[in-house]
């Protein structure tokens, strides 16, 4: 089996910013992404999810190592200050490059 | 009836009791918890019933009797962020942004405790304009945008932009959002349909909207209970705050609402709209576009503080002062 090394960038955020992350990701060069609806609790805070306000989502996507660096950098600019956000990159093996 | 009776019949509404019954949950840590879709599917029930209740009432009054009264509301709800605004600045001493977000969350209005008003009206049989649904609609976005304005240090040459990504989703969502699009879509549904309308969906949006108001707030009562905590982290200017700006504001209301000529339950209901303060548009805007704002501060407020109070003493006392000043 053929398998090629990608990142794959998974972004943990308040709920509220879904719609803004999922631009950011397009503008970075990603070509599609996974949300899902989460609850948890970190530096900020329980976040209960009883209201949007309070209500945590995960974004993940598969991308290539640039277009990775260059989302997480943007994360990093324009969210890490004010918003309860945690992101990282993980290695992942991908069976069909040109997806993603 | 006097003010102790009115009091106490609204305290004994299922309403306010199921509320009791969430806070009492959330307090004692009990497992009850509502599926995450349930609320949302509650709140589009309730916002969807109102709004088409609303627009049949329209179309027997006519536009006529609605717009004055309308448009008093949706002045009343921009401008009650532009005086609190300078009251938490100064005496509260909260920053800009905090100050702005407060703001627009008191300008901004709470779908349910309009409901809770109504529903306290029909329980003392005290007779209301049913078009009133209209300035719970017109009040949501105006408070939401003036607040951002502030927040954003619109008064002291700050950085409110349109470009900015977070504004401009905050106010497509103030302008937009579903509670504003359900209520007004719902109401124009109504007022085309009328009273042959309501004939076919009455048994779906009538007859159960007690029961499903009853379930609402026994979440919104958890809503309220789990941030009970958070109300030694706001200090005691936001304590003092959320009782009162709910009194001064619910007193413009009703006055606004006898000068423009609501009846005394019309009135009590612009007094309850304004007192109310916003947590589902709101802090979702307002999270969006002055992320800087700690948004414990306006939740905590209006959920567990002002919410509360309205839903207890507020309306009855609303509805007292309506008498009185209307009379």
């Amino acid at each position: 089996m053929n398998l090629h090394p990608m990142k794959l960038v998974t972004i943990i955020c308040e709920a509220v910013l879904e719609e803004r992350i999922v631009e950011v990701l397009h503008e970075c060069g990603a070509h599609g992404h996974t949300a899902f609806d989460v609850r948890g609790s970190g530096r900020q805070g329980a976040r209960s999810a009883d209201l949007v306000e309070s209500s945590n989502v995960q974004i993940e996507v598969i991308a290539k190592p640039a277009v990775a660096e260059n989302l997480l950098q943007r994360l990093h600019l324009n969210f890490f200050q004010d918003y309860a956000m945690v992101a990282y990159e993980s290695e992942v093996q991908v069976m069909r490059p040109e997806k993603f | 009836m006097d003010l102790l009776t009115a009091i106490q019949s609204n305290l004994l509404s299922p309403a306010v009791l199921f509320f009791l019954l969430g806070v009492f949950a959330a307090v004692s840590k009990s497992d009850l918890k509502f599926p995450d879709s349930l609320y949302t599917t509650l709140t589009i029930y309730l916002l969807t019933a109102i709004g088409f209740k609303g627009g049949v009432a329209i179309h027997e009054a006519g536009i006529g009797a609605v717009w004055l009264p309308a448009l008093a509301a949706m002045a009343l709800g921009g401008i009650i962020p532009v005086w609190t605004y300078p009251m938490l600045r100064k005496l509260g001493k909260f920053s800009v942004a905090d100050a702005g977000a407060i703001a627009a969350h008191y300008g901004s209005v709470s779908a349910v405790t309009f409901i809770a008003a109504t529903n306290f009206l029909k329980s003392i049989h005290e007779p209301f304009e049913s078009y009133a649904s209209a300035f719970l609609a017109v009040m949501e976005s105006p408070a939401i945008i003036v607040g951002v304005m502030l927040g954003k240090g619109a008064l002291g040459g700050g950085k409110f932009s349109l470009s900015d990504a977070g504004v401009r989703h905050a106010l497509r969502d103030a302008v937009l959002g579903k509670g504003v699009l359900l209520l007004i879509g719902a109401m124009v549904i109504g007022s085309l349909c009328g009273k042959r309308g309501m004939a076919s969906v009455e048994g779906f949006f009538v007859t159960p909207f007690q029961g499903v108001l009853a379930l609402f707030l026994l979440e919104m009562g958890m809503v309220a209970g789990r941030r009970l905590g958070d109300l030694k982290k706001v200090g005691i200017f936001l304590l003092v705050f959320g009782v009162t700006a709910p009194l001064v504001h619910g007193l413009a209301g009703v006055l606004l609402g006898g000068w423009v000529g609501l009846s005394v339950g019309g009135a009590t209901l612009l007094g309850v709209l304004a007192a109310s303060a916003s947590y589902i548009a709101a802090p979702a805007a307002v999270r969006l576009s002055v992320p800087e704002a700690n948004p414990t501060y306006s939740l905590t407020a209006a959920l567990a503080i002002t919410f509360p109070f309205n839903i207890s003493l507020g309306i009855p006392l609303f509805f007292e002062a309506a008498k009185l000043l209307n009379a």
